[in-house]
């Protein structure tokens, strides 16, 4: 229990957006394997401000995994080597002693470093305006048992909804797409009796944002689905496609 | 028509119509290697459907502009999805792994999707320019079709780049096939692990089919 | 220590009978006019469950609503951690259930210390919810025929609770946010995110507007607005290790406090029974499982103290499994407090398990036995993943570790019954409030309370208060928004000069093992006076030898926790002062001294109050002010679960 890892951290540091970034070395001993990856970071700052040098600026928050604010690519894979796993809940008993370790932010044109490893990812809420809801205003509702939701349905809905909006599928997707993201909210809704009725609008609208924001095209590469720490699947990006070629041909323009 | 030209020119749109190009020029291959395997059956059988192709000038003609087109919206299509795609991502890692567990049989080749492409341009071109146009150094001079097939192919130059061209399109094909199917919404969990092998079978049978008339030719 | 006002607070409660109370008030309530309304500038600050579900209201009605969050994206708010469920008396399963027994069962669990009228209304309002839910295209669970599925939670008699697998919080927080993101499109909300709320600003004792720091830039900008919605959670991580998110905290509860609202009962904390152990020095954070686990898993600790013996070592009747055998009846189910206290006592009386000591195993080898390992699985699958996870431990093979945790608090800022300060115009709702929950928390009752403040309780009583206002009467040209900018840009300073020697993580964890020691499950009069002292050591350590790098014209994470940390250091002193003046054990306030063999000992001639603090100024004892507690539905009686 009481094992611990000496590393070499190769870190990439970034003043701000504007700035020149590069990757620092930094040495750490005594890690314990039972850390979370985050709490290295945390011991890493703490010797950095005892030095007098400036912490790596990194965002998170939940520490358990489901707000999706955290998310580092780690010797070039998105929340590190697990998978359905996210940044804050990788351990350190996953590396070996001597390891080094590169930290990397998610790298998108449609995600601009803020500083060092934070990146901004208001593109996501702004693709989620365009349409990723039910137009219901509150106090509008009909009874919640009025409108019948196979348990299959909602099982499958339940299983894109999950989705985080960490960003993984884009960082891990060679052309930075947002497919797997979009996907997960058009077909949480297709499914869904309560979306039906905006079925099309919200898809058309929900791409059209998506390339304004400039995401990459998806390729069929799946690795996306391999680094969601939600275990999103690629059968969400084949639905949203569906959906916008139904969308495109039978509905009325938009 | 302008919701639709709206709708085909965006990100998803574009993999629409290159799925749907693929797949048309899929089938284009199926009848081309259809017709080619007629070389194993006589020389007579292959002269006399040369021939008859030949003959329906018109047919051809809106055939060749019709495939012309596929091309060229595949090849367009494919060059602007993969400048949009680097302009996604402008600062690249400096190291990169891939997370996919067991990759899947036609995964990783999904990156070679370019290279294959341009390979099979060239191998495309060359083949236009060896039997379309009669652009190359051989005496084509009153050759029957059977007999300018078994010149051109028993070359040695003409040898290693058919074949270097039949690998790159079994391998182009091998992820284009059921990647196809996942751009047009039809790669359903039901049905996805019979298409993706149907897509190996298929790029397999393509590539060895093409392939197989160099090998012919040389033991001619 | 504190002064006692005689002064009564006004909690505008209404009278008539208790079922017909808010729809009476609803009546009373003065309307907008629907054309004014865009005139009329709504700052909501916080986007979890309560603030985005009021935002996306608001702006239906037509309201102009500025909406703040301190994370990257509205949608991270922490709500969105909340795992089991959420309550409604639906009465779907047909077991009974029903508005009055909901409300009963939340006043009797809140222990008594919670407004009757309040709660009644939460439960009142508590089916709406679920059918606002459930419209938004939330995917709650259903049975095979399409019918909403309920379970048991919390040790409930009825079957009440809706949910969406162990992702409750997150599912209703994505479908109040996408309300919102749809009213973002629409141009009724504005967002504002990474932008935290330094303060607020009072004109002529009306809460005007707010003065935000950007948290990329480090700029400073005032914003006004006709009303104030605070909707910033709770205040767990006083304690350091709590289950709350790294970012939750008291500023901009605090900063409200400090111009003038009345903060009430903070002494009221949750302590969650059922959280993964600490594994050492560095631990960040303290991660919660389900309290469902203890429907099937039976906790113990060896009977020999400091057993070295691994549990599987251990035989049968070597084993204490104290909560069956300190309470027959309800056994592993006994509330959250109970639990948490009992097995605290046994590790610091040296029966810990696990390389901290600090650790009582929950074990599932009966119910493997009896029910099958898939059984078990399928209950409990992703908890036990989670749990191998962080301790790389199997708990189909070997027991859990657990250890209480600081979960949720039930204490905050004083509102009225329409949910309004009392500062006039700064509405407080969901935890940030201390309306509903009385001393102790219902497991799947804090994202009801969330949504019912934001959805169905907010448009009508702020609406009230604006018709009474003229909009836009007060601008940020006002010189009190430049003199409340200059204190929040003065303190930030004040901050990074004292350049010192000690971290701002270091003095946090001390000041989390204080409150934790001292002030956590089980309190003593002797304790928290000590206490007092060795916070306000703290604090004067901390603004001489603090040390923040960097500067604050930049994203600068390490002066954000300094801010933070420098709220929490004169919180902390509000939140024991609070547990000294209470002289009893109530929910989750326990003081040693008033117990009758292991059982809290309520006071109700003395206690039966609200405590609502006034600020008197730092180091200077805050005015108490009470506010009496009626219970005219629900009699009072002592808890028992022997």
């Amino acid at each position: 229990m009481s094992e611990s890892l000496d590393l070499t951290l190769k870190v990439w540091r970034q003043a701000s957006h504007d700035a020149q970034g590069a990757f620092r070395t930094y040495q750490l001993s005594g890690i314990s394997i039972d850390m979370s990856f985050l709490e290295m970071l945390d011991v890493l700052n703490e010797h950095l401000i005892n030095r007098g040098e400036e912490p790596v600026a990194f965002d998170h928050d939940c520490r358990e995994g489901i707000c999706g604010t955290c998310g580092v690519v780690i010797n070039g894979q998105p929340h590190g080597p697990d998978t359905k796993t996210t940044t804050c809940q990788l351990h350190m008993r996953r590396f070996k002693n001597g390891d080094t370790i590169v930290i990397e932010p998610w790298r998108a044109s449609s995600f601009p470093v803020v500083k060092d490893l934070v990146v901004d990812r208001s593109a996501f809420d702004r693709i989620m305006q365009a349409g990723g809801y039910v137009s219901v205003n509150t106090g509008n509702a009909p009874d919640a048992n009025a409108v019948l939701v196979p348990g299959r349905d909602q099982e499958k809905a339940m299983d894109a909804a999950a989705c985080i909006g960490c960003g993984a599928c884009v960082a891990a997707c060679k052309n930075a797409s947002a497919m797997l993201f979009v996907s997960a909210k058009v077909s949480q809704l297709a499914i869904l009796p309560q979306g039906k009725p905006e079925r099309a609008e919200r898809v058309l609208k929900m791409v059209a944002r998506m390339d304004e924001e400039n995401f990459g095209s998806c390729t069929n590469t799946y690795e996306c689905e391999a680094a969601c720490p939600a275990a999103i699947s690629v059968t969400n990006i084949a639905r949203l496609n569906r959906e916008y070629f139904k969308a495109m041909l039978v509905s009325d323009p938009v | 028509m302008n919701w639709l030209v709206r709708a085909l020119s965006s990100s998803v749109g574009k993999k629409f119509v290159m799925a749907i190009t693929g797949l048309l020029l899929c089938g284009f291959l199926v009848v081309h290697l259809a017709g080619n395997f007629l070389l194993y059956v006589s020389p007579e059988a292959y002269n006399e459907y040369a021939h008859k192709l030949h003959s329906q000038e018109q047919l051809l003609m809106v055939a060749e502009v019709g495939l012309f087109a596929l091309f060229i919206f595949h090849i367009y299509l494919a060059f602007s999805l993969t400048r949009d795609n680097q302009q996604a991502r402008n600062v690249s890692y400096a190291r990169r792994e891939t997370k996919i567990e067991v990759p899947g049989p036609t995964r990783r080749i999904s990156n070679w999707m370019m290279a294959t492409g341009f390979v099979v341009l060239g191998f495309l071109i060359l083949h236009l320019a060896d039997f379309k146009f009669e652009a190359r150094s051989f005496d084509y001079e009153g050759k029957e079709p059977f007999d300018k097939a078994v010149m051109i192919l028993k070359n040695p130059v003409t040898m290693g780049l058919y074949l270097a061209g039949s690998i790159a399109l079994w391998v182009h094909l091998t992820h284009g096939f059921s990647s196809a199917f996942q751009s047009l919404g039809l790669l359903h969990p039901k049905i996805k692990c019979t298409i993706e092998w149907i897509g190996i079978i298929f790029a397999g049978a393509i590539g060895i089919g093409f392939g197989s008339f160099v090998v012919w030719a040389m033991i001619q | 220590m504190s002064t006692v006002s005689t002064t009564t607070l006004n909690s505008r409660v209404p009278s008539g009978p208790m079922d017909q109370r808010w729809e009476n008030r609803k009546q009373e309530l003065k309307l907008v006019n629907p054309a004014n309304k865009r005139k009329y500038n709504i700052i909501i600050v916080g986007t979890g469950l309560a603030g985005a579900s009021a935002a996306s209201s608001l702006a239906e009605l037509g309201y102009n609503v500025k909406s703040f969050c301190l994370q990257d994206s509205p949608r991270r708010a922490h709500s969105i951690a909340a795992q089991g469920g959420i309550n409604a008396a639906k009465n779907y399963p047909n077991d009974g259930d029903s508005v009055w027994r909901l409300f009963y069962d939340t006043v009797k669990g809140g222990d008594f210390r919670a407004r009757e009228s309040n709660v009644y209304r939460l439960a009142y309002l508590s089916n709406l919810i679920i059918d606002q839910c459930a419209a938004q295209g939330v995917p709650f669970a259903r049975e095979y025929g399409g019918t909403l599925a309920n379970r048991s939670f919390g040790g409930a008699q009825v079957s009440r609770t809706f949910y969406a697998r162990g992702q409750t919080g997150q599912q209703l927080l994505l479908g109040a946010y996408s309300s919102m993101m749809r009213q973002v499109e629409a141009g009724r909300v504005k967002l504002f995110p990474r932008k935290e709320m330094m303060d607020l600003v009072v004109v002529d004792g009306v809460a005007r507007g707010i003065v935000t720091r950007d948290l990329v830039t480090g700029k400073y900008e005032s914003f006004a607005a006709d009303a104030v919605l605070l909707c910033t959670g709770g205040y767990g991580n006083v304690y350091y290790l709590s289950t709350n998110a790294k970012n939750c905290n008291v500023t901009a509860a605090w900063r409200c406090y400090k111009r003038g609202a009345y903060f009430a009962n903070p002494c009221f904390t949750q302590i969650h029974p059922t959280c993964i152990p600490t594994s050492g020095h560095y631990q960040s954070k303290l991660t919660l499982m389900s309290e469902s686990l203890r429907n099937d898993g039976r906790v113990w600790v060896p009977k020999q103290q400091n057993d070295p013996r691994s549990p599987d070592q251990i035989p049968h009747e070597e084993r204490d499994y104290f909560l069956e055998r300190r309470y027959p009846a309800f056994g592993n189910l006994v509330p959250r407090d109970v639990a948490s206290r009992a097995a605290k006592e046994r590790c610091d009386a040296g029966f810990g398990v696990g390389t901290t000591k600090m650790a009582v195993y929950l074990d599932f080898q009966d119910a493997i036995g009896r029910l099958g390992e898939e059984t078990v699985r399928a209950r409990y699958g992703n908890l036990f993943d989670m749990y191998q996870k962080i301790t790389d431990d199997n708990p189909y093979k070997v027991p859990m570790r657990i250890y209480p945790a600081v979960h949720y608090t039930m204490g905050g800022l004083w509102v009225d019954y329409h949910l309004q300060s009392t500062v006039p115009g700064l509405f407080v709702l969901g935890e940030a409030n201390f309306s509903d929950h009385g001393a102790n928390r219902l497991g799947a009752s804090a994202l009801m309370q969330g949504l019912a403040d934001g959805y169905f309780i907010i448009p009508y009583t702020v609406g009230d208060h604006l018709a009474s206002t003229s909009p836009g009467k007060i601008t940020t040209e006002h010189p009190a928004f430049a003199a409340t900018m200059a204190d929040a840009v003065g303190r930030a300073e004040q901050i990074m000069a004292v350049n010192g020697s000690r971290s701002v993580d270091s003095i946090h964890r001390e000041l989390g093992s204080l409150m934790w020691e001292n002030v956590g499950m089980s309190r003593t009069a002797e304790g928290l006076t000590a206490t007092i002292d060795q916070i306000r050591r703290l604090r004067h350590e901390f603004w001489k030898n603090v040390k923040v790098m960097g500067s604050g014209e930049e994203f600068n994470q390490n002066l954000e926790h300094a801010g933070r940390l420098a709220d929490f250091l004169e919180f902390a002193e509000l939140l024991t002062n609070d547990a000294l003046n209470r002289n009893e054990s109530c929910g989750g306030h326990f003081r040693a001294e008033y117990q009758a063999e292991n059982e809290a000992l309520r006071d109700d001639e003395n206690y039966c109050y609200a405590a609502a603090w006034e600020f008197n100024g730092v180091d200077q004892a805050p005015q108490l002010h009470k506010e009496p507690l009626t219970f005219e539905e629900v009699h009072l009686t002592t808890r028992s679960y022997k």
